[in-house]
Order: structure tokens, then sequence, then C-alpha cells
């Protein structure tokens, strides 16, 4: 799959998943590589491409997840 | 602004090889003995016949910017630029010559750093941030340290104990300081359940992680409020859902308080590693100088120095006499609190007719 | 600057003679607003007996999910130097030695950007660069990275490792815990700044087993040096201890666990076999006494603080590991742990609550550890246990 499809996907899972559920970063690594059949390598990459970019990023409550950063305070 | 570096990232940490003094570089893995010349000094000796001399003394962990240029200034005319740090926060300066030892020692003690916490005595104190920086802290740390500290310093610079005494202060029980193998510990406890804010909880937390996080299954969903509720009488206040809920404050400042826990070590000499275990469940918080709390160590200290035998420390003393000698000795009351009823405690009940009146 | 705010509750702990961070926050004070502020607030903190801090949330260097903890003042109107108040964790270097060139360096950039404020060291080791606005935290992280510092962990990650002395100035250490423990860290810089786990791991490295650092209680998983073979005994030295008063049967032979050494008044006795390596009597003696010659390492895991169904300390699953590089047993082992730990763990689940819910033998089975009588202090009690299909005869 290419790249920047997969970080679609993957940006697109967070998106879905925001004020339902916060992903850790295995959940997403977990579920795209099952539904999409990619390496979870590959996966981690992409994500890894999406957070250095700024599209994603870290929170933490109590445990570490992966969303989408708030607009400007 | 002026332009920034270009920033690098998963460099690690920096070689250690760089900042090891030349003696220490020079002899690594190939010292045989040292031995302990005073409350804070000692000397490694190796293959080679090199020696270093170390000075310890104390810090108050917290550390100023200011603090550490004047540390680095003496590590700078005394020890060729090279210094260290304990696992327990204090500082170490390295000379390679006897000669060099007594000048850093004068220095030391003019600009006022206290010597000693080498040895069978009172090192510094384990802590945590307490209400200097931590969102969760049911007690002060760094207070309580200084107070302690105050009180029993002839320990770190001169009086010996028949071993190591390890003090630590937990300002919560997630006890970032590992209070929980410490000969006498000091942890920050609540007593009240955390109240929850259903307005805030509805769009700051998730449910199913915040009634997940209650180890005592106290938290459950109130789907009408679309928040949580909680079974007071199943709440152990362990504080773990505001860790992951920040709707569901605990703090509580007229029920707040420390708990002291005694008789831990991580030490496998002589016994195994032990737990601390409860000796005073509640003292309230009595800043800036919390005496309740530094009289009840005082007291625990004392019957420890006056009963305890050459190289005992607290938790094999008190296994050697029984707990219900200890709080005989230290006349602290047993309560309730006292006997566990958590994860642990079928093994601490007596099964044996055995026992001390 | 320094005295914005009447602090009479701190000042007292100015008094007295052990140092004080108070008066670290003074100095720090004269020139910094953020230590000001910090004053004011920690003051009504002690005024009100509760801590003025919220909840960290979502503040950090790009691409790191690691290395800074947000907080903010819950009285930002009162005091606004404290409104923002992050920290940054800075991954030590081993053994926690420093030359005063790299401390000055570290100092100049947070005089510029932060509080003047540190803690030498946090509790899991790192350097703690205490209080900052989140606009600096770019520049901070920019001007420590190109000076060859990184972040340590944070969070559900790898966290800093850390170790004892080791070889480096102690003579009883058994593995080169400051090697190791730079090692370590280095391999796993992408788990440590991008959590992937379940929560925290830990490791800390112990050159013996008086242990330090304190891995036993404190450390996912925890590596103390240790031996086999025969305790080197240098008898002239013995006798040298006996001559300075010390009374070897009684504070020696006497205080042996197990019970494996004798004293005739000229010569010490240990019957190696039995010793378990506790250290006793070679800390005792240092002189005199020294470790067996094939050094290793026991792994033991699962320590942790009582958070949230009790302590645990760690325990044996590895009884005698080398560790020397490239360590691929050692990191071979690691990776089965957490592979294992990613299937099943839950969120904010520590490998130690991890195996106690699940059960040791599961874990010992699954992640291809064999059994050892040295992984328990005594045999189950109870006739309750699971057979594999390959036990049953069909």
């Amino acid at each position: 799959m290419e790249r920047e499809e997969l970080k679609k996907i993957i940006y697109e899972l967070v998106e879905k998943s925001m004020g339902k559920k916060k992903l850790k970063q295995s959940d997403i690594l977990k579920k795209v590589s099952a539904e999409h059949g990619v390496d979870k390598g590959e996966v981690k990459a992409a994500l890894r491409e999406l957070m250095d970019a700024g599209k994603l990023i870290f929170t933490y409550f109590g445990g570490s997840y992966v969303e989408i950063p708030p607009k400007e305070e | 602004m002026a332009e920034l570096p270009q920033r690098q990232t998963d460099i690690g940490p920096p070689h250690y090889e760089q900042f090891l003094p030349p003696v220490i570089k020079k002899n690594y893995g190939k010292w045989i003995y040292h031995e302990e010349l005073g409350p804070g000094y000692m000397v490694h000796v190796a293959e080679s016949g090199d020696r270093v001399w170390t000075v310890r003394v104390a810090s108050p962990r917290l550390l100023s910017t200011d603090t550490i240029k004047e540390i680095c200034d003496i590590a700078d005319k005394h020890c060729d630029g090279y210094l260290r740090f304990t696992t327990r926060n204090n500082i170490e300066f390295m000379v390679d010559d006897e000669s060099k030892v007594e000048p850093l020692m004068k220095e030391l003690k003019e600009k006022g750093y206290m010597i000693g916490g080498i040895g069978s005595r009172i090192s510094n104190v384990v802590h945590t941030q307490g209400w200097v920086h931590c969102h969760s802290a049911a007690t002060d740390a760094s207070g309580i340290v200084k107070a302690l500290m105050d009180e029993l310093h002839e320990y770190f610079t001169s009086k010996d104990l028949q071993a190591r005494v390890r003090l630590a202060v937990a300002c919560c029980v997630n006890m970032c300081g590992a209070v929980h193998c410490s000969d006498i510990a000091i942890v920050g406890v609540h007593k009240t359940p955390p109240r929850i804010e259903h307005e805030r909880l509805r769009n700051l937390c998730e449910i199913p992680s915040t009634v997940a996080s209650c180890p005592t299954s106290a938290i459950s969903p109130d789907p009408q409020k679309k928040s949580v509720k909680i079974k007071l009488e199943k709440c152990m206040y362990c504080g773990n859902c505001y860790s992951v809920c920040p709707s569901m404050p605990i703090a509580d400042p007229k029920n707040d308080g420390v708990a002291i826990v005694v008789g831990g070590k991580v030490s496998n000499m002589r016994s195994h590693p032990m737990f601390s275990k409860l000796a005073i469940p509640w003292l309230p918080n009595n800043p800036p100088r919390w005496p309740e709390v530094v009289d009840a160590v005082r007291k625990i200290l004392d019957a420890y120095i006056a009963d305890a035998r050459k190289h005992e420390r607290v938790g094999e003393w008190i296994e050697r006499i029984g707990w219900e000698k200890f709080f005989k000795l230290t006349n602290l009351e047993f309560k309730l609190q006292h006997v566990d009823d958590f994860t642990f405690a079928r093994e601490t009940w007596r099964m044996a007719a055995t026992f001390k009146w | 600057m320094g005295t914005k705010h009447k602090t009479p509750l701190l000042d007292d702990l100015e008094k007295g003679p052990f140092p004080s961070f108070v008066t670290e926050i003074k100095k720090a004070a004269e020139h910094s607003e953020y230590a000001q502020d910090l004053l004011g607030q920690l003051e009504l903190s002690f005024k009100e007996k509760v801590t003025h801090w919220k909840h960290g949330g979502i503040v950090g260097v790009r691409g790191y999910g690691s290395g800074v903890i947000g907080r903010y003042s819950d009285v930002p109107e009162e005091f606004p130097g404290v409104a923002h108040f992050h920290t940054l964790r800075v991954n030590s270097p081993s053994g926690f030695f420093y030359s005063t060139k790299a401390l000055r360096e570290i100092c100049e950039v947070w005089d510029k950007y932060g509080s003047g404020l540190t803690n030498m060291h946090g509790s899991t080791g790192d350097i703690i660069l205490l209080g900052t606005k989140t606009e600096n935290l770019e520049p901070v992280f920019a001007e420590l990275s190109s000076r060859g510092w990184d972040l340590g962990g944070s969070g559900s990650a790898v966290r800093t490792p850390s170790c004892c002395v080791g070889q480096a100035r102690c003579e009883w250490s058994n593995i080169d815990t400051m090697a190791i423990t730079h090692d370590i860290t280095h391999h796993y810089q992408d788990e440590m700044h991008r959590p992937a786990f379940p929560y925290k791991f830990k490791f800390k490295v112990a050159g013996c087993a008086i242990d330090c650092i304190a891995s036993i209680a404190r450390a996912d998983m925890s590596i103390i040096g240790t031996w086999k073979g025969d305790i080197q005994i240098d008898q002239d030295e013995v006798k040298a201890y006996a001559a300075a008063g010390m009374d070897i049967q009684k504070e020696i032979v006497e205080l042996c666990p197990t019970g494996c050494m004798s004293w005739d008044g000229s010569e010490l006795k240990i019957n190696n076999e039995d010793c378990n390596r506790c250290m006793h009597c070679i800390a005792k003696m240092a002189k005199a006494l020294r470790p067996g010659p094939e050094k290793g390492a026991t792994i033991l895991l699962g320590s942790k603080a009582p958070i949230v169904t009790g302590a645990l300390m760690s325990w044996v699953i590895v009884p005698f590991m080398k560790m020397e590089p490239p360590y691929e047993e050692f990191y071979d082992l690691v990776d089965r742990i957490w592979e294992w730990w990613d299937e099943y763990g839950k969120n904010r689940e520590r490998i130690g609550e991890l195996i106690e819910r699940l059960g040791f033998p599961r874990f010992l089975k699954e992640v291809g550890i064999e059994p050892h009588p040295a992984m328990v202090k005594e045999p189950r009690r109870d006739p309750f246990f699971f057979w594999s299909e390959e036990d049953i005869e069909k």
C-alpha cells in the first residue's frame, strides 16, 4: 500500500475515534495491520510521519494516546 | 528571536565516558576495595595502585542553576572539572590525590555544604515533587524532607547507626520515589473519596477507562448523567481515577495527610528485600514543619537505636523482635487500619499461637 | 526581583542546618519570574494544605510522546508566571557523572528558556528541568538536542533506564552497569520517545545484590549483577580485620543467612555451594573478600509501587545471564516479553500485574522460559494446576 494512502487510513481512524474512545499507538497498529493486511512496522512508520508532521500528536491522561491536535488554544 | 539550532531526535543520552574523571576512566572495572574514612568521605583503591577519594554532600534535590554553577566552580577548582550525583540526590566530588581532600572539604564547609551520608547512617531522603510540581500530591515532599533532616541531620554528618537507615517521602500512593521498600517512609494519603464534576467529566473523560481505573470496582457508569457514580463504601481513596480522569478531584485539605510505613529495604544483604509496612495510618498535614510527622519518625528511630543489633536494618530488627513488640517499644497505637484487607491480606494474618505479650 | 510575594511559611524552611529547597527557589527568583510565582503559589499550598497544579495533558515536542510533563496552575491569575509550568525530562548519562562544562551548558539553556530550577535528579533518574511555557518547549529541545542531549521517557513508554555507579567506582559490581544502561537506552529510543505500551516500563541495572539503585523495588525489569564460583578470600586481610577489632564470628559468620561460613580464629572457610550471594560478608570485609570469578546477572521482572492493586517487588525470571555486548540474548528476551504484554496487557497494566492476572506459569510457557527452582520461594500449596494437550494420554 502506498504510504500516503496508509497515512490517510490512520488519520481517519483517529478522527473517527475522537470523542468516543482514545486510541493507543498499539490499538492503531493492531487494527490497521489486521484490517488492511499491512505489516505493523509499516503502519508504525506511517504513523511516525504523521506525528513528525504534527498532523497527529501523543496525549497523556494516565496513559499515552494518539489524537488530533486541538485547534489553537 | 534568534534562529534556533537544528533539533535532533532519538540521539539518546551522551556517552558517559566523556564525563568520567581521568582516574575513574583509567581504573574502570579495576577497583579492588574501598574504605570509609569518615561520615562523608571514602577512598577507592585500584589494582594499579591509583586511589580516588570521594567527598559526599547533601543536596535538597531541587537545585537552582545558580547552585549547580557554584558546585561546578568547586569541581573546576578541586576536581579537574568533574563531579557526580548519587541515586539519593547527594553530590560527590572526587579527587585523585590525598592532598586535595583537605582543601576541598574546607571549601565545602565554608560554603555551607553538609558533608556526610556514607555508611551506617541516614543518607539523603529520596522524595517526590509534592506541592512544588505535582497535581496528585496529598502532601508536600520537599517541606517534610527539610523538616525531617533538620531534626536528624546529625545522623547524616556524624552519628553512627547500627546500619543504614533509608528515609523516603512520597506525596501520594503513586510513590514515584519507591517508598514501599524504605526503612522509614512517609506517604501522602487521602481519607475521602473523589468528587465527581459531572459537567466537565462528560467532555473530558472516557467513561470505560475511568470505570476500569478503580481497583475496588467502586466506580460504575451513570448513563443518565453521561458520567460515572461511586459506591462510597467501596472506595479506598487511592486516587487512581483522578490520574485517568481530571474531573474526579480527590484532594481534601482537611483530611489529606500522611501515613508512615517502616521496615522496608531493597538490599539482599543477610535477609531478603522487604516491603515497608504500616506503622501509623494517618498524621495531619501541618506545614511548614509537620511536627507530628517529625516526632513520629524520631520516636521510631529512637526505638531502633535503643534496641537493634549491629548491622541490623530497621526491617530486620522488627522481624527479630516481632511487630507486637515494635508497637510496644515505639509506643504507637495499633489500630483497625493496621490489619490488612487488601490484595496481600491473607499472608499478613498471624496463623500461629505464638506471639509476645 | 525575588520578593514579589510574602512567604512567611516557606521562609521558616530556610532556617535549620539541612540545605533548603526554599533557598534554591529564592535564588532562582532573583532572575526568574517563574520562580517568583512558584514561591507565591507554593506558599498558598502551604497555607491551604492543597496542591495548586492541574492535570497535564497534551504538551510535548514535535514527534515525541515523551519527555515533557505538562503542568498548569489552577490559580493563574494570581501567579501568571506559573500559568504554564511544564517539566522537561532530560536523559541523564549513565552513572550520573558530569563534566562541569556539560552542566554549565544545560544551565545556560535553562536560564534562557525556563525557571532556572532543576531536580538532580528525578525519581527515575532524569535531569528534571522544572517549569517553562508551552512556546519554549521546542526551543529548549532544539538547544539541548543540538548539544547532544535528548529527552527521557514518560507516559506509556520505556522510561529512562538508570543504574548504580557500577564498575566506574565499585569493586563489587559484577556487570558493567553503565555500559549496559547506555546500550539499553540507545537500543530502545523509539520505544522511549513514542509511547506504544499498555503502561510504563522501567529498566534498572544494579551491579550486585546490595542494589544501590533499588532496581528490585522500582524497575519492571531489574538486572542485578551476580556470580558463579567461589568467593575469593585473602586470609591475611581477614586476620587484619580481626586484629582491627572486628568480631568475625558474630558480625560475619553468625549473620550469614545460609550458615555457610566458619571461622576458627585464623582461617575463614566458606562452603560456596551453600552461599546465596547476599553480599553481607563481602560488603563488611571489602579488603578480604571478593565476588567469584564468573560474572553475569540475574534478571527479575515485575516490580512497581502500590497503585493499583498493591506493591510488587521483581521476581526471578532468568537466574543467570551473561551481560556482554551485543546483549542479543537479553534483547531477544525483552522483545518476547513486550510482545506478550502488547497482546494481553490492559490500559495502565504493568507487566508484573499482567503476570499476576494471567499467571506466572502461563507467562513462562508463552514467552518461552524454562521453569527453574530459583524462580520461586516455594512451590505452590494447592493442587489446582493446568496441563497441556501433550501431557494428556489420548
